[in-house]
């Protein structure tokens, strides 16, 4: 069996084992679960020493057939898109369940799914086969309802079904999608890197109705305005670690789907749609960032500056360069990081205090400073300060934007301001000025907190100084990408 | 030689001090970690001051460059892709090495002095944590080769001013102070920004010489020099305080006064007209730019200093006056005047640190910054009220003290390209002159206004007065000492590629002296209003001019729009989140569901479309394929979906549900 298989499935053995164990022995479900992820994760994190970073080809490619009458094949294999993503995920699946460790009801349950929507996420990156690739993409929907409609919020319910509909709504449409590419393919396959050469033979209107098919499904998962209003939602009343895996690996599928997808087998389709690509991208940042500036509620401001993020992403795509393409991928990897990180942060303040009010606060500063500094940080950095991470992203996506869109990256940067001014006013009210008396006895971050959050912020210290090990993995793949247009 | 060979180590090294003061000891009111602070500064003072004397005698060479490779991202170029290879390094010449001194000078005093200042405030480990840390990223932005890592470490000196204005958090002014600070300079760094992305679309690099050389061989269309030179401009205005971006400065004096002689003084705010000398070919290329740097020093130099002289906060007062001198530097790279800001900046940054750390010692002494409750302080703090005087001599422009060179060197250079500019810069050293003994008179001389204040008044302890001993003589003596035989002028200067500098006029002789009447004609009056005990003649004055007053005392409204475009960005933000959860989430709440509905009814269209179709086609596909195919389709595949996830997902639920 082939290493991808093994990362992939490992958390799957890891739920069937969970699925297996008495109810009562919480503990042990937690050591399966951390076990199982930690396992995927050191051999993702191992795939980084024999990674070839000279090639733009597919790695560690397994390929067997599945189901042979209609040619659907298991094929899986990584490149410089997809293997910093599954990095991504193992690293940030694991990290949230360390910190779901304090998940008090039904622990059996939430592990299992959790452990089965790392299945899903870690399927999605790594699949080769349309068909294969949508079974992974729906599968991690099952797992997110769930996760979000048994240990959400108040109005859980609400938010897990929204959630569920937006996004089965977006990929039924993708199907449609997979099914005219497959029977328009000859002879039939549902074999990506076969479609991706298969483009050439495909007029014009075909690759535009195709190309808003998948759009819809990858849009409503990015999130692109203006389908973007089940996340905030969504945010508020999923769980912390929940709320991790959705802003940090969730939302990346759908930029990898528009990159992967979209981009390489429909290149005429992706052209026609670039001019509103580029207006989507320009509204989901400075929409995105004015939306989060209104939020009195920390989690809902930092899933909006989510919105503001992928933004930048779609910019960096939208500019056709292979600076640009760097830079989505980088930025899908360091909003991962720190986004993650400021959500951690949040349930932090939230498991104490029970409220996410910015204006509930005041002063913590003197209170709790490890938990102000590590906030700030994981602030600064989403702002886009130089030497922590979030600044290369940015900075790659508005250098390969800017050669054809110059009036709209220009425009752009209005978003660096606001995304400041927000993260800014909410550090001085929660944590500079008069401590508020009401929280003089709350708390520093505790062991089980810094230990999921000191592994993020070390990267995004050590990606922030020094971002070459990131951008090797990609270098070579997204230079063959943009090699497509000429 | 060998002296530059590690050069990079003099940024490293307060970073480094830094994270070990931050991380190595716990925080004490007595901790010994400052130590390492100011031995980390100390050695950087000494490696620049040998930097300094060897390229006076010319042992070293300058400009020294050199490069390491740092990591690389594919660009493309004019259509042709490359791999960037982004280098991080350094680019020593004459301008940094001065700054270098200027820098490691005044961090060194200042870290000594604050030794007394800080004595026993809780956070003291801390602040020099800070301290250290905002002088290597301010070292970083002034040997770095790379622009975009002077841009890294521009946007690191702007944190490092965030912290240490909010230094003392607990209140609400610095945190506020501090925010503002750090948005204002934020909204000057957009346009540097894109003046980043113009550059590298451009150039394809990011390397300080390889734009030097594609500007020098006319690649650079002029549209895209101003453009660029406008961008930086922006980003210098932030930061340097320049009109009308300048609000943040007066308020920043919430931070420790040691902070504002070292940031809001002496370095940090010089780090704008550094960055356009930094880029001075680019302005060399581009006229309009030139002519917008100039004119935004000179009204900036005016209108600062127009505030100045209402001011009772003896901090703001010198925030003021920092603004306005800040605006005669950038008014003279304006005007080709490259030596002469560069000259400025120097002098400068002696002497307004004096004066700062000045005022830090009569705010130590009396705790309070109204200049109203102070007076006749010198018989308490001879020495402080004698810096003081230096000082404010210095800067004043009285003959053969530092001020008085390079003001003059100013003055004479904006003449020459412009005498509008000039008169404005003048007026503005006469203002200077007004403000600025109006500032000695009222704390050090007359009455004392309340005597409680008065009566704890102390001089300082000896960390402080010898930083402010070593300033003073510096204010005295640097200008002569750097304007004998040309010296700075010989390291400092830039070379104009041939034709392109403007023609002159001739600055008629005796001009110095006249400004230099002018000037003294204002100490007098000065004298007049505040030297004496009683104001009567001031407050008469403050009464009849009332409506100019008030503008003043308003900073011109500018803060007040300042504080309207932010009002208007909270608006437009609240609109936003309106649209968003009233309009956009309706729609797709109701239309989705109207959608999901249609979709599944779609399904069956194609399932009708492709039966069909697939019966035209049967003839040429295999049967197992197509009969597996209409299998799959004829039952739709939509229906198919949900009943195939709700089957599975009742059947885990079952089985979670069972055990």
């Amino acid at each position: 069996m082939n290493i991808l298989s093994i990362i992939t499935f490992l958390p799957l053995v890891g739920a069937l084992v969970i699925l297996a164990l008495p109810k009562e022995k919480e503990r042990s479900v937690q050591i399966v679960a951390l076990l199982c992820s930690g396992l995927s994760l050191i051999l993702s994190g191992a795939l980084f020493f024999f990674f070839n970073r000279q090639t733009a080809d597919m790695q560690f490619v397994e390929r067997m057939p599945w189901i042979p009458s209609i040619n659907v094949q298991y094929f899986l294999g990584v490149d410089g898109l997809s293997y910093p993503l599954i990095l991504l995920t193992t690293l940030m699946t694991f990290v949230s369940l360390i910190a779901s460790l304090n998940i008090k009801n039904r622990i059996k349950e939430y592990f299992f799914w959790f452990l089965i929507l790392e299945v899903g996420m870690l399927g999605v990156f790594a699949s080769l086969d349309l068909v294969l690739f949508y079974v992974f993409w729906e599968i991690t929907l099952v797992p997110m309802y769930f996760l979000i409609g048994i240990w959400g919020g108040p109005k859980k319910e609400y938010a897990a079904i929204k959630f569920f509909l937006y996004t089965l709504t977006g990929s039924v449409f993708m199907l449609l999608g997979i099914l005219a590419v497959y029977f328009k393919s000859s002879p039939h396959t549902f074999d990506l890197l076969i479609l991706l050469q298969s483009h050439p033979t495909w007029e014009r209107s075909f690759q535009i109705l195709i190309f808003l098919a998948f759009y819809l499904g990858f849009a409503v998962k990015v999130p692109a305005f203006p389908f973007h209003t089940w996340l905030p939602l969504a945010h508020v009343e999923a769980p912390t670690a929940v709320s991790v895996v959705l802003a940090a690996v969730l939302l990346k599928m759908g930029v990898y789907g528009i990159m992967r997808v979209s981009y390489g087998m429909l290149p005429l389709g992706f052209q026609w749609f670039l001019p509103y690509l580029v207006i989507i991208a320009v509204i989901n940042i400075i929409y995105g960032a004015l939306c989060a500036m209104a939020q009195t509620d920390m989690k809902k401001m930092v899933a909006y500056s989510s919105i503001n993020h992928m933004g930048y992403c779609l910019l960096g795509i939208a500019g056709l360069t292979v600076t640009g393409f760097s830079g989505a991928v980088l930025e899908m990897v360091n909003h991962g990081l720190i986004t993650g990180a400021l959500f951690l942060l949040v349930g932090v303040i939230y498991d104490r205090t029970h409220t996410r009010d910015i204006g509930a606060f005041g002063g913590l500063a003197a209170k709790v400073p490890v938990y102000a500094g590590l906030m700030s940080l994981a602030c600064f950095a989403s702002l886009g300060l130089p030497g922590l991470a979030g600044f290369w992203g940015e900075l790659l996506c508005f250098i390969g934007a800017f050669p054809r869109w110059k009036l709209y990256t220009g425009v752009s940067v209005i978003g660096l301001l606001v995304t400041t001014a927000f993260f800014l006013r909410m550090l001085e009210k929660v944590f500079l000025g008069p401590l508020n008396e009401k929280w003089k006895d709350l708390a520093d971050v505790d062991a089980r907190e810094l230990c999921a959050l000191l592994p993020l912020v070390a990267l995004t210290i050590y990606l922030g100084i020094y971002p070459k090990p990131a951008l090797d993995l990609i270098n070579a793949t997204v230079g063959h990408m943009a090699g497509l247009f000429k | 030689m060998r002296m530059l060979e590690h050069v990079y180590l003099i940024p490293l090294i307060p970073l480094v001090a830094s994270f070990i003061i931050l991380l190595a000891a716990p925080e004490d009111p007595h901790s010994p970690m400052p130590l390492v602070g100011i031995a980390a500064i100390g050695w950087c003072l000494i490696q620049s001051v040998a930097i300094f004397y060897g390229a006076v005698i010319g042992s070293i060479h300058i400009p020294y460059q050199m490069d390491w490779s740092w990591f690389s991202f594919g660009a493309t170029i004019g259509g042709k892709p490359f791999l960037y290879d982004m280098p991080i390094g350094v680019l020593i010449d004459g301008a940094a090495v001065v700054m270098l001194v200027v820098v490691c000078l005044v961090s060194f005093l200042v870290q000594v002095y604050s030794l007394g200042y800080m004595h026993g405030d809780p956070h003291f480990k801390r602040y020099y944590a800070y301290l250290s840390f905002f002088t290597a990223a301010m070292l970083g932005l002034v040997v770095s080769s790379n622009l975009l890592v002077t841009f890294c470490c521009w946007e690191l000196v702007g944190f490092s001013s965030y912290i240490l204005i909010g230094f003392w958090f607990e209140r609400a002014e610095p945190a506020y102070a501090a925010k503002k600070a750090f948005i204002t300079t934020k909204l000057g760094d957009l346009g540097l920004y894109v003046a980043l992305l113009l550059i590298f679309s451009l150039v394809g690099s990011f390397q300080i010489p390889q734009i030097a050389q594609f500007v020098a061989q006319g690649y650079m269309p002029a549209g895209a020099a101003t453009a660029i030179g406008l961008g930086l401009l922006c980003g210098a205005a932030g930061k340097s305080a320049q009109f009308p971006l300048f609000i943040w400065l007066p308020d920043a004096m919430e931070g420790p006064t040691p902070v504002s002689a070292l940031i809001h003084a002496a370095t940090m705010v010089a780090a704008g007209i550094y960055l356009v000398a930094k880029c001075y070919f680019i302005y060399a290329a581009s006229p309009i730019a030139m002519f917008a740097v100039a004119w935004a020093g000179a009204l900036t130099a005016l209108l600062a200093a127009t505030m100045a002289v209402v001011c009772y906060d003896i901090k703001r007062v010198l925030a003021f006056s920092t603004v306005s001198q800040l605006g005669f530097m950038m008014c003279a790279l304006g005007c080709w005047g490259y030596t002469a800001g560069l000259f400025h900046l120097t002098t400068h940054a002696a002497f307004k640190a004096l004066l700062f750390l000045c005022a830090g010692s009569v705010i130590h002494a009396v705790h309070t910054n109204d200049m109203r409750q102070m007076g006749n302080l010198s018989k308490k703090m001879p020495f402080t009220a004698l810096a003081t005087f230096v000082g404010t001599c210095a800067i004043t422009g009285i003959p053969f003290l530092s001020g008085w060179y390079s003001k003059d060197m100013i003055l004479e250079q904006v003449y020459e390209y412009d005498p509008h500019l000039f008169f404005i810069l003048a007026l503005s050293a006469v203002l200077t002159a007004f403000y600025m003994f109006r500032l000695v008179f009222l704390t050090f001389t007359g009455t004392e206004r309340d005597l409680e204040r008065y009566r704890h008044a102390h001089e300082s302890p000896w960390t402080m007065t010898v930083p402010l001993g070593i300033l003073a003589a510096l204010s005295i003596f640097s200008g002569a000492y750097l304007s004998h035989n040309h010296l700075f002028e010989r390291l400092v200067h830039f070379d104009p590629p041939a034709g392109l500098m403007p023609r002159m006029n001739v600055a008629p002789p005796g001009l110095g002296g006249i400004v230099f009447a002018a000037v003294a004609c204002a100490i007098l009056f000065s004298y007049r209003l505040y030297g004496r005990h009683d104001f009567r003649l001031a407050e008469d004055l403050k009464r009849r001019l009332a409506p100019v007053f008030n503008l003043l005392e308003r900073r011109y409204y500018l803060d007040d729009s300042f504080l309207a475009l932010v009002d208007l960005g909270d608006r437009t933000a609240k609109m936003a989140f309106w649209i968003d959860s009233e309009v956009i989430d309706r729609i797709f709440v109701d239309g989705w569901d109207l959608l999901a509905q249609l979709a599944a009814q779609l399904g069956q269209l194609f399932d009708a479309l492709f039966i069909d179709r697939m019966v035209d086609e049967t003839g040429g596909l295999s049967v197992s394929v197509g009969g597996a195919l209409r299998w799959l389709i004829r039952r739709g595949m939509i229906q198919e979906y949900l009943l195939w996830t709700a089957a599975v997902l009742s059947t885990l639920a079952f089985l979670i549900a069972w055990r």
